[in-house]
């Protein structure tokens, strides 16, 4: 069994907490994405899972087994840097290997193992090279390469497609995700690229400020976040987030704006502050549509427009499957899609409740 | 001014040629007129300079009794420059390169030596080596132990200088490892130690590779610093007692400016140039073609 258990677990230096009690559950064979801005403590939790960083207080186990104080050697652990930490002076096959021989593998299992991994990720025409003949993308699977062989009961991967160029990263982002759903393995992987943490896990968590904010399903995050932290943090483009007044039967927008309320949720108190949120794909330019808005900027991108608008003093995107071309200024109206407002509390910042259905 | 640089901006040479002209005046023409002297008979004085031939090497080679001692304990010198220093140097590096108390205070302590001219520090280690008076004596009259003569015996001398050489060098090495460790890349620390790796296998994998640059940047630098050891040799014992701390550089001193014989110094200079050279470049080259670039 190579579930992981982090329970209550903090992290302080001198007197700056950093992570303020963590409780995360890893199923076996997960996909565990840990997202969230610079300086969330991502990277941090990651480390202390690895045994890089010692723990302040809490618990890791993994398999069942307290590793607090276990070395980061004997965690049964693998892990890929940001910047692959590849030995500089030994070939592909002396980086894969070098784990194995220090573990005092003999010669005919370290080749089995290293032929079979340079298998699974085409690296077998680079086995002799040196770190330094190899591209961006070669590197990173050299990296994982080296965890592969190792056969671990969970990968850890700090960051590691951020070197890459736009191209390779999606392409990476495939090859990472099949692989680990190949192998089975129990994975942790931490970026701050909400795209990649959507795409690859089974399971996101939401980090900020040392906190977790929400745990969940990618979609599930997505239709349903807990907070505006998450709502605002997770999409890209972001959803529009604008302060809201409740008024009898709908809401008073940024610009005098009203906008009925979809019965999604139950009526606030009129005078409320609220936060509304709307995904930039849930909003529909009509031209007699509620939400008085300005076009401010258009941006084709092809296969899609994204349109930045200004509601009264805020500013909004709107994603569009069509083409859009109305010049900067003009003035519009837009409807959300049925069943896509979010409301949070302005105070709090917490989702309203929905009515059950 | 400003003319005058848009001028100059299509032509390199003119940046270069301040430091050019110093380089040639004050490091190639000594070099060219030493070797011009080495063949010439010449007592610093003369108008006249005799042309001799290969007369003051054949001198030096086959009937000068003291090159030879001068030669063998350059060759000792060195040899022990390239352990001595640069291990003492490299192990105090790991040490401060670690979150100790008093860390920086140390690393000036250490380095403090290097800034002291090297014949202070020989006046400051004769005193100390001092028979009678000196700290070493009277430690060992303290602990009952006998005081040899440090600086007086002919089979040990050269090692006592030896000590005090170090003593000023090792801070030397040690700031350059210093650099070299922290650039150490500390994800490759990690992932090692995350392969099993161990203090001694880390070192060895990681930090040796990672700081190959550094170490023959310190190899070089020790080899040709210890090939013209002087001033520290002349200052504690001036070659003696009886030339066992005879060194090629200071013995080509002692040629030229005391028994005012410039060709036979200019020689002696000549061979220890040619031996820097022929020592350094090999393996520069060699070191070089080693280091791994990423």
């Amino acid at each position: 069994m190579s579930h992981v258990d982090i329970r209550d677990l903090r992290k302080s230096y001198g007197t700056v907490n950093v992570i303020h009690g963590i409780d995360v559950d890893i199923q076996q064979g997960e996909f565990v994405v840990l997202v969230g801005p610079s300086g969330c403590g991502k990277s941090t939790l990651l480390r202390m899972v690895a045994g890089l960083e010692a723990i302040s207080s809490g618990s890791i186990s993994i398999g069942g087994r307290v590793v607090n104080d276990v070395a980061p050697k004997d965690r049964d652990i693998a892990m890929v840097f940001q910047n692959y930490a590849l030995y500089p002076q030994m070939t592909v096959a002396q980086n894969m290997s070098f784990a194995l021989e220090l573990a005092g593998e003999s010669k005919d299992v370290i080749a089995g193992k290293v032929g079979r991994a340079a298998e699974i990720l085409g690296l077998k025409p680079l086995l002799d090279r040196k770190p330094s003949a190899l591209s961006g993308g070669q590197r990173q699977r050299v990296a994982m390469g080296r965890a592969i062989v190792r056969d671990p009961q969970v990968f850890l991967f700090d960051e590691p497609l951020s070197n890459l160029d736009a191209k390779l990263r999606v392409q990476m982002r495939a090859e990472i995700k099949g692989l680990c759903a190949r192998l089975g393995t129990t994975t942790i992987y931490v970026t701050h690229d909400q795209v990649e943490a959507m795409t690859m896990a089974d399971k996101i968590v939401v980090l900020n400020g040392g906190k977790v904010e929400q745990v969940g399903a990618p979609l599930e995050l997505y239709d349903h976040p807990r907070n505006v932290f998450v709502a605002g943090f997770l999409g890209s483009p972001a959803m529009n987030l604008w302060p809201v007044e409740a008024i009898a039967g709908g809401l008073k927008l940024p610009g005098g704006s009203i906008l009925p309320l979809d019965g999604r949720h139950p009526l606030p108190q009129p005078g409320t502050k609220l936060t509304l949120g709307i995904r930039p794909e849930s909003l529909l330019p009509v031209a007699d549509g509620p939400i008085r808005a300005k076009v401010a900027l258009v941006e084709p991108t092809g296969a899609e427009t994204i349109v930045a608008v200004t509601v009264g003093s805020e500013t909004g995107t709107v994603l569009l499957k069509e083409r859009f071309s109305m010049p900067v200024g003009t003035d519009i109206g837009l409807a959300p899609v049925a069943g896509s407002l979010h409301l949070f509390d302005a105070a709090t910042g917490m989702a309203l409740p929905v009515k059950a259905s | 001014m400003s003319a005058l640089f848009r001028k100059m901006e299509d032509r390199p040479w003119l940046f270069l040629a301040p430091a050019v002209i110093v380089y040639a005046v004050f490091a190639l023409w000594p070099m060219v007129d030493v070797t011009i002297v080495s063949f010439q008979k010449w007592n610093g004085l003369d108008a006249n300079r005799q042309f001799v031939g290969l007369a003051n090497y054949q001198y030096i080679f086959l009937q000068d009794p003291v090159f030879w001692t001068a030669f063998i304990n350059t060759v000792i010198w060195t040899f022990l420059s390239l352990i001595f220093p640069p291990a003492i140097g490299l192990a105090l590096a790991i040490g401060l390169n670690r979150e100790i108390a008093g860390r920086s205070a140390l690393r000036a302590v250490f380095y403090l030596p290097v800034i002291i001219a090297p014949i202070a520090v020989a006046t400051m280690w004769r005193w100390m080596y001092d028979p009678f008076f000196g700290l070493f004596a009277q430690t060992l009259t303290e602990w009952g132990l006998p005081v040899p003569d440090f600086l007086g015996q002919k089979d040990t001398a050269l090692y006592y200088v030896f000590v005090a050489y170090v003593w000023q060098q090792v801070g030397f090495s040690m700031v350059l490892f210093l650099a070299g460790l922290q650039s150490v890349d500390r994800s490759l620390v990690e992932a090692a130690q995350i392969d099993g790796a161990g203090r001694w296998k880390i070192f060895r994998h990681v930090t040796v590779p990672a700081i190959m640059p550094t170490i023959t940047i310190v190899l070089v630098l020790s080899l040709i610093h210890s090939l013209k050891a002087f001033d520290i040799v002349y200052g504690l014992t001036g070659g003696g007692p009886a030339q066992s701390t005879q060194m090629l550089a200071l013995w080509a001193f002692s040629q030229s400016m005391k028994a005012f014989d410039f060709g036979r110094g200019g020689a002696v200079s000549v061979v220890l140039l040619v031996i820097t050279v022929a020592i350094v470049i090999p393996y520069l080259r060699w070191s070089m073609s080693r280091e791994v670039h990423e």
